[in-house]
């Protein structure tokens, strides 16, 4: 009996270790300096890839610059975590609720983290012959109260794609430069056979961004000049009104508020669709479709003329000062800035530089020239205001019901959203 | 020793324990705890909420509507897989040749990764390309590829039957194969006894296999209660809960909340766990799961 007794024990004891570990190998966030004096930085990155396993994916990039970094210093290791866009967020924010941050985040927003002390403040972190070639109007983003928390990574800019071919056989001579001529050309289009002539992604994907480039069109925007949010301004329900005119026309992608960017894009390097709202991020994805050298990139219409600004959007790169390692974090940003890293992430990806230097090198590019010379000048999201964070949401999740029922009140719902968010 | 003797159940038992414990018990009361606390979408918690968080989701504009709608999903889904396996499994009940082969291909839908089941009929959906809207063009049901009428997700009134069959398809297989093990337990003496006092056959299916069913049933519903009111790739995959919150069920708008506010999404958790408790219990009243059959 005293074998069947010790047997139950130990295998009780023996199940309760294994569960004990399953419990312990959730924590990614920790860090640990072993005997040797090795640190090693742990990384969450999102990745500007089509994923896991494919060339171009991140896991792939950052094991090239990782490679390079730990070469040149042995005694640093950097262990990256890529997420895709879909989960980065939900997925930082769980390990931030259970204290398990990482040293360094790549995502697309850092506001969030600097009210609690999270953060290492930039000049903690990066060298100021680097801080000192950032485009200042970036960096000037990157700042909470004065102080610069946000290190900008990449960023891209927006122009109208248009299908030459397309253009050619509905008999239009160039690319629409305002809403009238957009209409005419979309209904030339129509007439050609074109199922699609305006790609028109409004569903959850990236809503906000489309929307925010019609609503640039005709002077309005999320916020209005005060700084005050301004969703449901005359401006803006003008602009709305004039895109259902278009969706009922059956002149964009039907059912525009269940259509991501990502579909749409496909659909234009399919030849589907006439003209679409893109940036340097979809040529791959036209030119693998098949599409190459059969597009031209143009400023986007507005009501009266062309938009002299266009949406920038910015990703950052922060470091979390729970596990210090500031001393390495710099080692690593400096690299990543300096050498060739951040050149081969906007070769790789079709990102933009956010560097005087970076921008330099690639003004050479014909594609991605119109993008370059829009960036100096592009409006950005609201996203410093802390309410972006919970509006951001609803309007990916709703304002394609703008252009479907009563534009004034699904923006009204909007704006409610805007001002009553805590 | 003797004592120690004593303690050996404990040993059995301990394992099992400490699994629910940490598996289960663990996580609901975190999230009925995080349901208190006011978290920022970065995940920073920051501090007590109170009632907030409950009384944020309950004016919800679209909160009542979605809750309604989890409802009917539920009852639509279930009682469509319920009554399509009774079909099946008394089809698969009888000797016919190639029934192995039968009963194999039914587990397909069911040995598919849900999402991917969902990802192939989206595309199938493809206003562009998909097959089942190049059937209907062929069969003259739409004018062509590309438009409105083709886009039959990117409608609440026509995305949510599609949004159902999917979820039926999927649910069919377990069903079947559950009852189909129920029908393997009734008698074949019943049968006869019932023949011989001269039941016709519609008489013998509603007094004598549906009553000697019973349990095997009662347990595939409610299985399929909980799965289905818990479903969430079907939707997110075909639909986000798009066009608005047209198409989304209560798990859908946990999920989406989770992007902005990470304590009401919590909250939302807690009215789900509530939910399918409430939904199990009148279930099983009006089942009367522990009656025994007469």
């Amino acid at each position: 009996m005293n074998m069947k007794l010790v047997g139950g024990a130990a295998l009780g004891l023996a199940s309760v270790l294994v569960l004990s570990s399953c419990g312990s190998g959730g924590s990614g966030g920790g860090t640990q300096a072993s005997g040797d004096g090795t640190v090693t930085l742990k990384m969450v990155a999102a990745d500007y890839g089509d994923g896991p396993g494919k060339p171009n994916s991140g896991e792939t990039f950052w094991k090239g610059v990782v490679d390079e970094f730990q070469a040149a210093n042995p005694n640093i290791k950097v262990d990256v975590q890529v997420i895709n866009w879909n989960d980065i967020d939900k997925q930082v924010a769980t390990m931030v609720q259970n204290g398990q941050v990482p040293d360094i985040l790549q995502t697309g927003d850092y506001s969030g983290f600097v009210k609690d002390g999270l953060l290492y403040k930039v000049d903690e972190v990066l060298s100021p012959n680097v801080s000192g070639d950032m485009l200042q109007k970036f960096a000037e983003f990157g700042k909470v109260d004065g102080t610069a928390y946000g290190i900008p990574f990449v960023s891209s800019a927006r122009a109208l794609f248009y299908n030459k071919d397309l253009f050619q056989k509905a008999g239009i001579a160039e690319p629409p430069k305002t809403w009238d001529e957009l209409k005419a050309a979309a209904e030339k289009l129509k007439a050609a056979g074109v199922t699609q002539p305006f790609g028109l992604p409004l569903g959850q994907e990236e809503a906000q961004a489309e929307s925010f480039l019609w609503m640039l069109g005709n002077g309005g925007g999320y916020k209005d000049a005060s700084g005050k949010w301004a969703i449901n301004s005359p401006q803006n329900v003008e602009t709305f009104q004039y895109v259902k005119g278009l969706v009922d026309a059956g002149l964009t992608t039907p059912n525009p508020g269940t259509k991501d960017r990502k579909t749409v894009w496909e659909d234009f390097g399919a030849g589907k669709v006439g003209m679409v709202n893109g940036g340097p991020m979809s040529i791959p994805i036209f030119d693998a479709a098949g599409l190459k050298g059969k597009y031209g990139v143009a400023p986007i219409p507005g009501k009266s003329g062309p938009l002299d600004t266009t949406l920038g959007v910015m990703d950052w790169i922060m470091a979390f000062n729970k596990n210090g390692h500031a001393a390495e974090i710099k080692k690593f940003f400096d690299f990543f800035y300096t050498g060739s890293a951040a050149q081969k992430i906007s070769d790789t990806y079709k990102l933009l530089p956010v560097t005087n230097g970076g921008i330099q090198k690639l003004s050479s590019d014909e594609n991605l020239k119109p993008f370059l010379d829009a960036l100096p000048n592009a409006s950005f999201y609201p996203f410093q205001d802390p309410k972006w964070a919970t509006v951001n949401p609803a309007i990916k999740q709703t304002i394609g019901g703008a252009v479907k029922e009563d534009p004034a009140k699904v923006l009204g719902e909007l704006q409610k959203v805007a001002e009553s968010a805590s | 020793m003797k004592r120690l003797r004593a303690l050996e159940p404990l040993a059995w038992v301990g394992p099992a324990v400490v699994l629910i414990a940490v598996v289960v018990l663990w996580p609901v009361i975190e999230m009925i705890r995080s349901s208190f606390l006011k978290i920022s979408r970065f995940g920073v918690v920051q501090g007590g909420n109170g009632l907030a968080n409950y009384e944020k989701l309950f004016g919800e504009k679209d909160f009542a509507d979605i809750m309604v709608r989890s409802v009917i999903w539920v009852v639509a889904v279930v009682a469509l897989t319920v009554l399509i396996s009774l079909a099946l499994a008394q089809l698969f009940n009888q000797q016919f040749p190639l029934r192995k082969v039968a009963r194999w291909a039914l587990i397909a839908p069911w040995a598919a990764s849900v999402l991917m089941t969902a990802i192939i009929f989206k595309w199938m959906l493809d206003p562009e390309v998909g097959v089942i809207n190049q059937i209907r063009l062929k069969l003259g049901l739409i004018d062509a590829m590309g438009g409105a009428a083709a886009d039959q997700l990117g409608d609440a009134s026509t995305a949510m039957p599609w949004l159902v069959f999917v979820a039926v398809f999927v649910s069919v297989p377990f069903t079947t194969y559950a009852l189909l093990a129920g029908l393997a337990t009734i008698p074949a003496d019943v049968y006869e006894a019932a023949r011989m006092d001269g039941a016709g056959r519609f008489r013998t299916y509603w007094s004598i296999t549906l009553p000697l069913l019973r349990p095997a049933l009662t347990v595939a519903a409610l299985i399929n209660v909980m799965n289905v009111f818990n479903s969430f790739p079907i939707i997110w995959a075909m639909t986000h809960g798009q066009p608005g919150y047209s198409t989304a069920t209560s798990t859908i708008l946990m999920f989406i909340l989770k992007g902005s506010d990470i304590g009401e999404s919590a909250a939302m958790s807690v009215v789900n766990f509530g939910m399918v408790i409430v939904l199990t219990v009148i279930f099983l009243r009006v089942s009367r799961w522990n009656k025994e059959v007469a």
